[in-house]
């Protein structure tokens, strides 16, 4: 069974002359253990329909399930049980509070869901992203690319069976970026997470195992990727995006 | 919880110079409520301590409408009214003591307050804490207990002996008890028993006041009138204090006091919300992102819940402890200027359970609400919508129905202020604090427009960066002006009204009395009539070689439609050659003239204002012979009187309608070229004659009332500082926030090669442009706030004219432009540091 599942997904913000159509009938699959990039040009919808998956706003009209469970059909509440317990969030920016240490960061998930191994789960994560020494840094005494790692760590913390990404190294230098896109990777193929990524860098959707496109808030093209260091610029370059 | 708790403690810690300011505007609002509130009662303890210690468990007080002796049958009649416990008889009377020769005025008690009291009933009506010797009872001869304080005085003892002048000589009197009361001069008091009393004073069986108790729960009010109806009329009902213009200034101050407590809440309240506004504001992000990875809406209040119930908490112990040190410093400062005017010993600082109560509501309730407030509207923000870049354009929008509901209170307000009356200015002044808050965010773009080409004089290019700054953010800029507006209007207001009562006063000082010399009596308590020289003493006194003009005043109670007056008799002629009245227009001198010409009378101010009076009117004056018909000859003041209800007649009325002759207030000038020093030896010598009365050069008296103002006058501006600071602090707090918000903006004003020079002088700029707003708005907002205080003093008793404080506006201007470079300083000198890459991507 798919891990998220949207059936003809609109989001519509404004009203009248102010209407904006951010997402029109988009249908879309992701599989357990698979990871997606979404490109597209800059004001397309590719935020607005992770936003949509993700339960963090409310779609216009149509559907969206995660793991079977209709995210329209719930409540708040449910629904920010549903983003602690089975989805993790990585942005650009605003992703760790300043105040807490990378452990409490990593941790905060759990915690909020009142876990007491909380901080042991953190921890374990944060040696798997290869941050172990850095367990007790607070954000502004790590660099961008650990920052982010933090936040990876912090979404698989809880176990969760998706990982949304929206331009996770759009704020990266170039190596920063490529770890944190090999990190994600890893995620799933070696700990079986379904990974959706958006992003403006076709070498880091490289990393990806299929691409999907977008251009006026439709989807324009789904394809796999071989794995190819060129393979993304070449897909975007098909369906004219380039 | 614990998430909220770890986070909540996580952001006190982290955020650690916001949680100071926080924390310190929460200390300041309630260092200023418990402080003030508890100065208050020992003050007020004092007073009533001492002016009615001896007068116990009296709950009402049966007096003579014309002071005059009346038969013990009236004690019956009050005894028997329901809800009265007890009822006894009293002779009240002065008894001047004989001097000893070559004592000075200064400490010497000159008379006794005789009270004749039944020792079997007696005791359930005052207290009689004995701590030597024994109480009076039933049976006792000429003896007498006094307060040990007095005895110490007299140099008396238990046993030892006092002689009172009567009607028939000289009886001795021999101390068998001394009280623990204290003993306010001027109110010198012995007791006796009833029968000896009126023996001395030769009253037959007659009193002069029947004191009376009530049961415990009673309507006051309806056993009082009971009493009113049972006695019938000729009497005066009351409590020993209801003439006292000493409780008067004590409201008075009371009043003030509170207006004091009420700024410091309304200034501390908007400082609280405001901070903690801020604080939500700023965390906006990561309330989005802590929404978004699955924290609820709950756990978000709770995270502020506890931030603001742990600052609270803090803040209002912190301020409790500070408040309390404040109070004792005040009573400390002041003790010696109340010791000094009315020799009353101040104690320590009581907190009442309201002052408590207020303490806490403040400190900890108003802060919860300033958080949980906007909290629980920053939960319901989408998480998607908190991430995203602030929503500056939506606020705006709303702005214009605002500032036309804001200019529709303006008018509002306005139209109170041209009312006059003082609730309604009152309630006009505080409208227009609300008004200019509403309006402030559509003004500041016009306003930094008018006074920014001032401060580009200065701040050549800065400060049109500076004035875009502040243009584009109205609502921030609007919440900075109005919380410095809030600050400066309470201070200016304060200051108009200390500057009113002092100026007001030494005005009237000056031009009501042109006196040389004045005797007056030693109780300054003119209204209680008590102490009286026949026309001897001031015979004697115009007849002193180098004595030129010489008036005096003498006075006598009545009634008009009911209430209670004072009638004070001048005489005419010399009157305006040793005093003045401080005419109300269209009365002028010519009103004097009109005294001598038959039943005509001059009211002061207050009484006018209190009875519409209008000049010619008619009014019926119950006089001793019966009711006689007056009319108003014009409307003026005169210094000592003015904080009582007056009438001033002639000194031929008072004798025909009221059988007063007795001076109780002389007035002398000197002639000019007559030696001062032999003069002085004269006035001295024929005083020492009349025990009751001291003598005073006028400039003396005058250097001495000035004297004690001018101590008065640091107590408030102490009290004005105290006022002052949190508001201040409030500047700084907004200008800080303002500036830190702003860290990528100027992160980039760098980037595209500000100098830091440049980033420093555009906020001082800024700083200087708001402080200058809310400058205009605070002075105009309190000078109007004042003048209702002003009116509103009037109107419990406390006539004076309104007095721009001048040296009060500029010293305010100084300050706040002061305040407005020290609240710039820090955050300039951050944001010049700033690394330019750290500001571009600060969070
Ligand atoms: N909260 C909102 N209100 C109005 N319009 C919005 C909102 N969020 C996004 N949009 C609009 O929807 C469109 C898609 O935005 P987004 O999904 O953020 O694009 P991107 O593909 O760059 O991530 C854009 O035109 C954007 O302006
Ligand atoms: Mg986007």
């Amino acid at each position: 069974m798919a891990i998220v599942e949207t059936k003809a997904l609109r989001k519509v913000y404004g009203e009248g002359n102010a209407e904006v159509r951010a997402l029109d009938d988009v249908d879309l699959s992701v599989e357990p253990g698979e990871f997606v990039a979404v490109m597209g040009p800059s004001g397309c919808g590719k935020s607005t329909l992770l936003n949509m998956i993700g339960g963090l706003d409310r779609p216009t009209s149509g559907g969206v399930s995660i793991d079977g469970t209709d995210l329209t059909a719930l409540t708040d509440d449910k629904l920010t049980e549903l983003r602690r317990r089975r989805i993790g969030f990585v942005f650009q920016f605003f992703n760790l509070i300043p105040v807490l240490d990378a452990v409490e960061n990593a941790a905060l998930p759990l915690t909020l869901d009142g876990d007491p191994k909380a901080r042991d789960k953190a921890r374990t994560w944060l040696e798997k992203v290869g941050l172990g020494d850095r367990l007790k840094n607070r954000p502004d005494q790590l660099s961008g690319g650990q920052q982010q790692r933090v936040t990876i760590a912090r979404a698989l913390s809880t176990e969760p069976a998706l990982v949304l990404a929206d331009e996770p190294t759009g704020n990266l230098d170039s190596k920063s970026a490529t770890e944190v896109a090999g990190l994600l990777r890893q995620v799933a193929t070696d700990w079986g997470r379904s990974v959706l990524m958006v992003t403006h860098d076709p070498r880091i959707a490289a990393y990806a195992g299929r691409l999907v496109l977008m251009k006026d808030s439709r989807i324009v093209d789904d394809v796999k990727l071989d794995g190819h260091p060129d393979a993304a610029r070449e897909a975007m370059e098909r369906a004219g995006l380039l | 919880m614990s998430v909220q708790f770890t986070l909540a403690w996580r952001y006190l810690k982290g955020r650690g110079l916001r949680t100071l300011l926080t924390t310190l505007a929460v200390v300041f609002g309630v260092t200023l409520i418990f402080g003030l509130n508890g100065i208050l009662p020992p003050l007020i303890n004092a007073f009533t301590r001492n002016l009615l210690s001896t007068a116990g468990k009296i709950d009402v007080s049966v007096t003579s409408s014309f002071s005059e002796p009346f038969s013990n049958t009236v004690l019956d009649e009050v005894a028997r009214v329901s809800g009265v416990a007890v009822a006894t008889p009293e002779v009240q009377r002065i008894a001047p003591l004989p001097q000893p020769s070559g004592a000075t005025a200064a400490n010497a008690v000159a008379q006794l307050n005789v009270i004749g009291v039944d020792p079997g009933t007696a005791g359930r009506v005052r207290d009689f804490p004995i701590v030597a010797g024994r109480a009076l009872s039933t049976g006792d001869g000429n003896v007498t207990v006094l307060a040990s304080d007095l005895a110490a005085k007299l140099g008396v003892g238990v046993g030892g002996t006092i002689d009172l002048p009567s009607s028939v000589g000289s009886t001795r009197f021999t101390v068998v008890g001394l009280l623990s009361t204290a003993t306010l001069p001027g109110a010198e008091q012995i007791f006796v028993p009833l029968a000896s009393a009126q023996t001395l004073f030769a009253l037959g069986q007659r009193v002069n006041a029947v004191e009376a108790s009530f049961l415990p729960g009673v309507d006051r009010a309806a056993v009082e009138s009971a009493i009113r109806a049972a006695v019938g009329p000729g009497y005066q009902i009351g409590g020993l204090s209801t003439n006292s213009s000493l409780l008067a200034s004590l409201q008075v101050s009371t009043f003030a006091f509170n207006m004091f407590g009420i700024f410091a809440l309304a200034t501390g309240g908007f400082i609280i919300l405001n901070s903690f506004r801020t604080v939500v504001a700023e965390r906006r992000r990561d309330v989005g992102m802590l929404r978004a990875i699955g924290a609820t809406r709950g756990t978000i209040v709770g995270m502020f819940l506890v931030e603001s119930v742990f600052q609270g908490i803090l803040g209002t112990a912190i301020g409790i402890v500070a408040g309390w040190a404040m109070a004792a410093g005040g009573l400390a400062a002041l003790s010696p200027i109340y010791e000094s005017i009315v020799h009353v010993k101040v104690g320590g600082p009581e907190f009442s359970a309201g002052t408590w109560a207020m303490a806490i509501v403040l400190g900890v309730g108003v802060t919860i609400l300033a958080a949980i407030v906007p909290a629980r509207a920053a939960g319901r923000v989408t998480p998607m919508d908190a991430m995203r870049p602030q929503l500056g354009e939506v606020y705006e929008r709303r702005i214009g129905t605002r500032a036309w509901i804001g200019v529709g209170l303006v008018v509002v307000s306005v139209f109170c202020l041209a009312t006059r009356q003082p609730g309604l200015v009152g309630l006009g002044a505080v409208v227009f604090l609300i008004a200019i808050a509403l309006v402030a965010p559509a003004v500041v773009t016009p306003l930094s427009d008018a006074f920014g080409s001032v401060i580009e004089l200065v701040f050549s290019e800065e400060g049109g960066i500076a004035r875009s700054n502040l243009q584009r953010n109205p609502g921030r800029s609007a919440i900075t002006v109005t919380a410095v507006m809030l600050g400066l209007a309470s201070i200016v207001a304060m200051l108009a009204v200390v500057t009113s009562i002092f100026a007001g006063f030494i005005g009237y000082i000056d031009k009501s009395l042109s006196a040389d010399y004045m005797f007056i009596p030693q109780s300054i308590i003119l209204a209680q009539g008590n102490v009286a020289a026949g026309p001897r003493l001031a015979e004697e006194v115009k007849h002193a070689p180098g004595i030129g003009a010489v008036g005096t005043l003498r006075i006598a109670h009545g009634k008009v439609a009911g209430a209670e007056v004072q009638i004070i008799g001048i005489d005419p002629k010399a009157y305006p050659l040793v005093a003045h009245f401080e005419w109300n227009t269209p009365s002028t001198d010519q009103a004097l003239t009109q005294l001598s010409s038959g039943r005509w009378v001059i009211a002061n101010g207050l009484y006018a204002s209190q009875n519409n009076l209008m000049l010619g009117q008619a009014i019926t004056i119950d006089t001793p012979n019966g009711p006689r018909v007056y009319h108003v000859a014009g409307v003026g003041n005169d210094y000592l009187n003015a904080k009582l209800a007056t009438i001033y007649t002639s000194q031929d009325n008072l004798a025909r309608d009221f059988n007063v002759t007795s001076d109780v207030l002389i007035m002398a000038n000197r002639t000019p070229g007559s030696d001062p020093v032999l003069l002085r030896k004269k006035l001295d010598a024929i005083v020492t004659q009349y025990p009751a009365f001291r003598l005073y050069a006028a400039a003396e008296w005058r250097d001495s009332q000035l004297a004690i103002f001018n101590q008065t006058y640091v107590v408030f501006y102490v009290l004005i500082a105290a006022l002052a600071l949190p508001s201040l602090l409030a500047l700084v707090n907004t200008l800080a926030i303002s500036v830190l918000s702003r860290t990528r903006e100027i992160g980039m004003l760098r980037a595209v090669g500000s100098t830091r020079r440049q980033v420093r002088r555009m906020i001082m700029a800024e700083s200087l442009l708001l402080s200058v707003i809310g400058i205009v708005f605070g002075i105009v907002s309190g000078l109007w706030l004042g003048y209702a205080l002003v009116l509103a003093m009037s109107s419990i008793g406390w006539p004076m004219p309104y007095f721009v404080p001048w040296d009060g506006i500029i010293a305010t201007i100084v300050i706040g432009l002061g305040f407005g470079v020290l609240a710039a300083l820090v955050p300039a000198r951050n944001a010049a540091r700033m690394n330019v890459v750290d500001a571009l991507h600060f969070e």
